[in-house]
């Protein structure tokens, strides 16, 4: 049984008729597996861990045949339940630090707070697990450091702490929301390692949510690419990197600079993203897909299993001939 | 060898609604601001129709009908709608005719502050160094002043009178616009398109009143709505003290000071022109909070 | 080609208070920084935060003045000049921000942003000045009904296009951008770094294009400048420093910087620690407490820029990098 299992979730932003920003999405992570979830700005790849966290108010609608974490149905839960859950089995670190940690409380009252909500510790018990977490995520003068408030820690460190926080409750899945986006490269690296050998220490699902394709190349097992609220192809790293079967996994590739050493343009699809006003009857990708075909435009493909990966196209790319 | 324009469909940019239309459509959402701002129309009718709309003259005194009351009680007169006041006059007529002097207070001093208050929280933030801690402690040594008793003594020493009580409702709402605008002055220059403006080669005056102060504009005209409530208020005030509109040019607040004496005897004559104070004062209060509401998000709505 | 803008020791200094009774601290935040610019080509500054991009970006668009060092754009030497230089010059460099929702003014029609330029600058008529804006527009791929918009009914690729046709309105001879596309997803990064680079063949305009990107760096630039706390440690052709990096600085970037198809038989450089304090900057080469390749003679004496294999380097011990790859 998976940790996590979505099956065709939903989530809409007005009436049933709104247009769906996350639409018919299936994932699934297992114990101890890290899966990248990839896609731009209006691929709702945030709106979909909001939805598991429980994190989207009204007018946001949230459907699912399916919304599991650890055997439980999220989706029936009280809210008394979820906050159980939520911050200790399953835990979440977003993109800016700065923001992330709450800026009138030291560092180590935050985490402590976490300690004492949620594995029932306190006092000087508390302190001393605060400390080892700080040192766990590799900051220097852990115990001085807990005294610090979120301004005077630099964005790197600050992550750390996020860090801390989400994995002083001991979660069964971390959720990782571009993480790094908002660091320097060489913390970034430092960020990456450190939360995959947390991951692996504590046999951790780890999903990772992130918009640069070469992070996910050099992390992640697991890779689901989103476009406009679906999920357009779902396989292996480093498979889905060699041989990608969606146009649109085709195209991102394309579009890193590393792919055009030498040559003058970078590759690129015309258009942008189809918002509210423009989603197209068939394919979402129709519009600037470069090989669409007629029937692209009026019929919308499934996900299905294609030689390599599960990919939403009727005409996958680089497929084995059978 | 251009890039080639983007072939969507549709453009989105295109498809967004004008900003009046934008902001007409998160303002009728809340249903206080518009029956707020429903009111107020109906008010800046009044006032500017006033000799039409009033039944009667408002300074008109019918010596046989001193304190007649509302024409729904037993007594009342079809003629007097809203009753007499002691001196027999037409209270509906001197409400109506009211309305334009409360409008006028109101508008005036919002105008009056609004206008160097502006100019004072322009130079503030534009000059952080000397000149504006030297404004900001002037407005300081303002607001430590309780407003009414500012006024009180503003009046005082000009003298009672309508010209003087808007002068005086000016100088006190002077502090707040200046810090508004200086805090918002601060928080706008240090973005990029101002840099950009200055890269361009914008002068000090163009980039005061045409690159930021338009920025600034959103919790300048909430202030603005909620001291025109403020200055009606405090205009009814002086005129409850006898220092403000004198009698007996019909103003709510001096209204509300002559009839004292028949709280118990004819409650009317009291009551209906505070019922109307109130009125205005929350209608305008509930347009300023729509008008927040409605603005707010806008500005720092990054599509 | 022509040189456009020449930088001798640039030098930025900030006075820091540290609170009532402790006086002042000097922060360096540009601490000696001299390079050419050729018209046509792309400098790329490339460094983390606090290593002095921004404020380098700060100094070539005239918006601060340098402590110290020299600054000539165009022939024309900043210091100095007078009312109507100062003029020219504003038209000569301009700049291109990162935030593509900070860089417009919310409150006004693209159309009058970028005809802003030339209303201060020309003697143009309204009716030349909407012309030049529509020809603008059409280059950078906008249709003409965007002249009546505000931005915050743009998205972010197409709000960097208008910023972009704003920079360049007054063709200027050197175009700053500060990290211009990081905000952007990485199919619109790749319309608008396309967009730079026709721009740039149009126009003849040299870029200095900073960013911490390494991956676009090298798509973009002609030359390449590495800065850490404040001055370069690495300068010189793009392709010499990407195939034969000589500072480990330089190394740990070009390492940390992650790649699709990640060779695994390059070792990680794991580089330990941050940034150090600008208000405390360790003792002789900046780097070298979270060097790997660390001497005593690295803690007390400061490496000076040299040349070396055809680009300009910052250590002492360089050269044992240049037969093998790092």
């Amino acid at each position: 049984m998976s940790l996590l299992e979505i099956k065709n979730l939903n989530v809409r932003f007005g009436d049933k008729n709104a247009v769906p920003v996350v639409d018919g999405l299936d994932i699934s992570v297992d114990k101890g597996e890290v899966l990248a979830i990839v896609g731009e700005s209006g691929s709702g790849k945030s709106v979909t861990m909001m939805a598991l966290m429980g994190l989207i108010e009204h007018p946001g609608i949230v459907t699912a045949d399916a919304l599991n974490f650890d055997g439980k149905n999220m989706l029936k839960l009280s809210n008394r339940q979820r906050r159980q859950i939520v911050g200790k089995d399953l835990a979440m670190v977003f993109q800016d630090p700065m923001t992330a940690l709450n800026p009138s409380y030291t560092v180590g009252f935050q985490i402590e707070e976490v300690l004492r909500l949620h594995l029932k510790m306190s006092g000087k018990q508390a302190r001393k697990r605060a400390i080892e977490l700080l040192e766990k995520v590799e900051i220097p003068g852990a115990a001085s450091r807990m005294d610090a408030y979120p301004h005077q820690l630099s964005g790197g460190m600050s992550q750390r702490v996020a860090i801390a926080m989400a994995i002083a409750g001991e979660p069964k899945l971390l959720i990782a929301d571009e993480p790094t986006t908002a660091l320097d490269v060489t913390i970034q690296a430092q960020i990456m390692d450190l939360l995959l050998a947390l991951q692996k220490e504590q046999n951790m699902g780890l999903v990772l949510i992130t918009h640069d394709l070469a992070v996910v190349a050099e992390t992640a097992q697991r890779v689901c690419v989103m476009y406009a609220g679906q999920a357009v192809e779902v396989g292996q790293v480093p498979q889905l990197f060699d041989i990608p079967a969606h146009p649109y996994s085709e195209a991102l590739l394309k579009a890193i600079p590393e792919h055009s050493l030498g040559a003058s343009r970078l590759s690129t699809l015309p258009g942008i993203v189809p918002g509210r006003y423009d989603r197209p009857q068939g394919c979402l990708l129709s519009p600037r897909c470069p090989y669409v075909q007629e029937n692209c435009r009026t019929q919308r493909p499934a996900l299905d299993p294609k030689s390599n990966s599960l990919a939403r196209c009727f005409y996958p790319l680089n497929q084995e001939v059978a | 060898m251009t890039t080639p324009i983007p072939s969507v469909a549709v453009d989105q940019s295109l498809l967004y609604p004008s900003p009046y239309k934008e902001f007409w459509q998160a303002f009728s959402k809340n249903k206080g601001a518009v029956a707020g701002l429903l009111f107020m129309l109906l008010v800046i009718f009044c006032a500017l129709f006033a000799p039409w709309v009033a039944p009667h003259n408002p300074s008109e005194q019918y010596r046989d009908f001193l304190l007649t009351p509302p024409s729904w009680l037993e007594g009342g007169q079809l003629q007097f709608l809203l009753g007499t006041d002691e001196l027999g006059r037409d209270l509906l007529s001197r409400l109506i005719h009211g309305s334009r002097l409360s409008l006028l207070i109101g508008l005036s001093s919002v105008v009056m502050s609004l206008i160097p208050g502006i100019l004072l929280g322009l130079f503030a933030g534009f000059f952080p160094r000397l000149l504006g801690p030297t404004i900001m402690r002037l407005m300081d040594i303002m607001l430590a002043l309780p407003s009414l008793l500012l006024a009180v003594a503003i009046v005082a020493i000009l003298g009672p009178g309508l010209i003087n009580t808007i002068i005086a409702i000016a100088v006190v709402s002077l502090p707040s616009y200046v810090r508004l605008t200086r805090a918002a002055v601060m928080g706008e220059l240090n973005r990029d398109y101002v840099t950009a403006a200055r890269l361009a080669g914008a002068g000090l005056p163009r980039l005061m009143f045409v690159t930021v102060l338009p920025n600034c504009m959103a919790p300048l005209i909430v202030q603005a709505t909620l001291s025109f409530s403020s200055a009606i208020l405090d205009a009814a005030a002086l005129g409850f003290l006898g220092l403000g509109v004198q009698p007996p040019t019909p103003e709510w607040g001096t209204m509300l000071a002559s009839a004292r004496d028949y709280i118990e005897r004819a409650w009317w004559v009291v009551s209906l022109p505070g019922l109307t104070i109130l009125l205005s004062v929350l209608a305008i209060n509930l347009m300023g909070d729509g008008l927040r509401d409605a603005l707010d998000p806008k500005l720092k709505n990054a599509a | 080609m022509a040189v456009v803008l020449t930088a001798r020791d640039l030098t930025r200094h900030y006075e820091v208070s540290r609170g009532l009774f402790k006086g002042h601290a000097t922060v360096r935040a540009l601490n000696g920084v001299s390079f050419e610019l050729e018209a046509g080509k792309t400098l790329a500054v490339v460094g983390e935060s606090g290593c002095g991009k921004s404020t380098l970006a700060r100094a070539l668009t005239l918006i601060e003045e340098p402590s110290s060092g020299s600054l000539k754009i165009a022939g024309q030497e900043v210091a100095g000049a007078d009312k109507a230089q100062r003029k020219q010059l504003r038209k000569d460099v301009q700049m291109v921000f990162q935030s593509p929702y900070a860089s417009l003014n919310p409150r006004q029609k693209v159309g009058d942003q970028l005809g802003e330029p030339l209303l201060i600058n020309t003697n143009l008529s309204a009716a030349e000045r909407r012309e030049k804006v529509q020809a603008m527009m059409k280059q950078v791929g906008l249709r003409p009904e965007h002249y009546q918009r505000y931005p915050h009914m743009f998205s972010g690729g197409q709000r960097q296009r208008i910023a972009l046709a704003r920079a360049m309105m007054l063709q200027p001879k050197v175009l700053v951008a500060d990290e211009p596309t990081s905000a952007l997803d990485v199919s619109i990064q790749a319309q608008v770094l396309n967009l730079f680079m026709d721009l740039q063949q149009e126009f003849n305009t040299a870029y200095v294009f900073i960013s911490h990107n390494l991956a676009v760096v090298q798509h973009v630039a002609d030359d390449v400048m590495v800065m850490y706390l404040g001055r370069p440690v690495e300068m010189g052709p793009k392709n010499d420093i990407y195939a034969r990096p000589l500072h480990p600085y330089t190394q740990a970037l070009l390492s940390a910087t992650p790649t699709i198809h990640p060779d695994p038989n390059k070792p990680k450089i794991k580089i330990v620690g941050e940034l150090p304090n600008p208000l405390n900057p360790p003792s002789g080469c900046a780097f070298h407490k979270r060097c790997p390749y660390a001497t005593e003679r690295c803690s007390t004496e400061e490496p000076a820029l040299r040349l070396l294999d055809s680009r300009q380097v910052a250590c002492h011990y360089a050269e044992q990098f240049l037969d093998g790859a790092a």
